[in-house]
């Protein structure tokens, strides 16, 4: 890079041909549909202890693992599992909505055409967190199962909904006293995305805005402190106006007296003030005036080594 | 023994035991990428430090056959592999960078007017704007937070973050990091320019008041104990970055501030140049995500400039002595690289108008704004 006499920056062959591999690589951006490796698939473990399901699993965006505990009421909750998302693709919804996974319910033991209430309790989920189901044999074959979502205290959310065996949710289709389900919880992703964004944004803000009151409070401490050390320790005379001085001049003492007394009193004041300003800090000096100093004590030591002397 | 037996043998020899054979296009279109890279550093001197290693990293691992990537049958990691393993998965070559940046960065500017790390906070505004631009273009939550700290201009922090969030890019966004921060003089100023008036950038501001050596001692105690107390993910890198600076400022370790600074700078550089370089396989590299990761790069730079700029402009509005907004600019951390770009311009327009210790306030708090992106980011991700 070179300047011109304009002051203009001129890139040269180098930084053209960076730019231009740059442009290159903007002009693909288009193909970016072609990616579609999905890194953050949340891949669920269940365990089970008593009536209660639970799934362990890692959601999008986050680096730690969730734990989502399933339970039924009207019936035997039978197994969970998870399901691929691939599987129920539908342009309705989008994946990333669905950032704790997705599951399929069996339960069975329901009275025939009765209505099971099923709960999914984490402190994953927010309030805004809703419960969607997936069914092929209805259009659309995506719907909000609309549960409540409830607090359990220890910021834990619970989702209950309600499924009626051969109903709308029913995936069977039949009310044949078993109920199986495909359902998951749905936060929208952008509505995430946005609002944290602002958050942390304004979050750093507040952060170094922090940092800097803490920084003026301290700055203002510190000056204080160094003008209280820098200032003379012996309080410096009142000095008489000096209408009042040129009267004392005159009043018997001739000018050359006046002119001696005027230089004695200067060079006194001037080196109590010398004296007073010579705070040189040790992080000041440089290496040279620190080994000439530490010479010069060693020298002194020497001195009042009587030890040595012997 | 047959004559067939013996070229056999020696055909066996040549596919499975040389690399000739194996080479694809694909690699020699990567070892082109590492030369072109190396020219950079060693030619144009672009970032020789980083890109040189970086660029040799490239160039070591596209070669095929070349056991430096992979694992041996033992499953230990093989040359590159093991300072990759526990240089940066373990997350500790940047911490330690940090402390050589630590020990070696003066806060005197900084301290002396605190009002700059709002300008450092502004121009974090480019790394929200690309984390939302690369998630429309189908990267994951974690890869857009990794591509969008490349705008906050700060090397060991893009690498630090990048490691943890999405480690299959981190490649690609050290290099576009270390690319742009080098290209930093060739980037902001028509931005400073569009953005500023001619009266604006003559404003003068008054000479920085003097920091005493004890404020400076006191400094990095403060700071790590607010920040870490408001962002504690930040803890590995602001810890580190502010215990160098401690040392420094302390002046009774000697010894180790400057080992800090020089030494283990240096090597933990090479290590660091030639792991991150070595993550630019051709099979890795050669798709689509690193292509918009340079292209999204350069737009994180620019507006992070640009959101340093405004800043200035919105402070001062409120503000009864101005600031120049030149200095905005240099709210993004690429040390010092950033804040001689605004003292050039300064002068360019009045040549008794020193910007330079001026710039170096919000080029600092770049750097501290940067690192709490990052540390917003990992906690979101916790």
């Amino acid at each position: 890079m070179r300047m011109r006499p304009g002051g203009a920056v001129r890139s040269d062959s180098a930084t053209a041909a960076l730019i231009a591999l740059i442009v290159g690589f903007a002009a693909a951006g288009p193909a970016w549909a072609v990616f579609g490796e999905d890194l953050e698939k949340p891949k669920p473990e269940f365990s089970r202890q008593g009536d209660t399901v639970s799934a362990k699993l890692i959601p999008r965006g986050k680096s730690s693992g969730i734990l989502i505990d399933f339970q039924v009421s009207g019936g035997r909750l039978m197994d969970v599992t998870g399901v691929d998302f691939d599987s129920v693709q539908d342009d309705s919804v989008d994946s990333k909505d669905f950032r704790s996974a997705l599951f399929r319910f069996r339960v069975e033991g329901v009275s025939p055409g009765g209505e099971i209430t099923i709960g999914l309790k984490s402190a994953y989920f927010t309030g805004a967190t809703e419960l969607w189901v997936f069914n092929r044999r209805q259009a659309p074959a995506w719907m909000n199962a609309r549960a409540k979502s409830l607090e359990r205290g220890e910021r834990v959310q619970e989702l209950v909904g309600k499924v009626q065996d051969g109903g709308p949710f029913d995936s069977d289709g039949a009310a044949d006293g078993k109920v199986e389900l495909t359902a998951g919880p749905k936060d929208t992703f952008w509505g995430y995305a946005l609002g944290t964004l602002f958050i942390r944004f304004f979050g750093i803000f507040l952060v170094l805005g922090l940092l800097m009151a803490g920084m003026i409070a301290a700055g203002r401490i510190f000056q204080r402190l160094e003008r209280r050390s820098r200032s003379p320790k012996i309080p410096a005379p009142v000095l008489e106006p000096e209408a009042e001085i040129s009267a004392v001049g005159t009043a018997g003492v001739d000018p050359e007296t006046a002119a001696v007394v005027a230089m004695a009193l200067h060079l006194h004041l001037s080196a109590l003030r010398a004296s007073a300003d010579m705070s040189l800090e040790p992080a000041d000096a440089s290496s040279w005036a620190r080994q000439g100093r530490s010479q010069i004590m060693r020298d002194r030591l020497s001195a009042y080594d009587r030890v040595g002397r012997k | 023994m047959t004559w067939d037996y013996i070229w056999d043998l020696i055909l066996s020899i040549v596919y499975s035991q040389t690399g000739v054979p194996n080479l694809q296009v694909k690699q020699v279109l990567m070892l082109a990428v590492a030369l072109f890279f190396i020219y950079l550093a060693v030619g144009k001197k672009f970032e020789p430090l980083l890109l040189l290693p970086i660029g040799f990293g490239i160039f070591l691992v596209n070669f095929p056959l070349a056991p430096l990537m992979g694992y041996t049958e033992h499953g230990t990691p093989e040359l590159i592999r093991a300072f990759y393993k526990y240089g940066v998965e373990w997350e500790i070559i940047p911490c330690v960078i940090f402390l050589g940046l630590g020990a070696m960065t003066d806060f005197g500017p900084l301290i002396a007017n605190p009002k700059t790390l709002i300008i450092g906070a502004g121009a974090q505004l480019g790394v929200f704007i690309t984390y939302i631009g690369v998630l429309f273009f189908g990267f994951t939550l974690k890869e857009a937070a990794s591509v969008g700290i490349i705008g906050g201009a700060d090397g060991p922090t893009t690498i630090y973050l990048t490691a943890k969030l999405a480690p299959h890019l981190l490649g690609a966004n050290a290099l576009a990091a270390y690319s742009y921060m080098a290209m930093v003089p060739l980037i902001q100023p028509p931005i400073m320019k569009l953005l500023t008036t001619k009266k604006q950038r003559l404003i003068k501001m008054r000479q920085l008041r003097e920091v005493s050596a004890r404020e400076k001692l006191f400094f990095p105690l403060i700071a790590t104990a607010l920040i870490i107390l408001l962002v504690p993910a930040v803890a590995p890198l602001m810890g580190m970055f502010m215990f160098g600076n401690f040392m420094r400022e302390s002046g009774v370790v000697k010894r180790l501030s400057d080992t800090a600074q020089n030494a283990l700078m240096n090597i933990v550089t090479i290590f660091l140049g030639l792991s991150v370089g070595a993550t630019m396989m051709a099979e890795e590299f050669l798709t689509v995500k690193p292509m918009l990761i340079f292209a999204f790069g350069l737009m994180d730079f620019t507006v992070c400039t640009a959101g340093g700029i405004l800043t200035v402009h919105i402070m001062n509005r409120f503000l009864k002595e101005k600031i120049n907004p030149l200095i905005g600019s240099a709210g993004v951390s690429a040390v010092p690289m950033s804040a001689r770009v605004s003292h050039n311009m300064g002068v360019k327009e009045d040549p008794s108008n020193w910007l330079l210790m001026h710039a170096m306030g919000p080029n600092l708090a770049g750097v501290i704004g940067s690192a709490a992106a990052a540390g917003m980011f990992i906690a979101m991700f916790q």
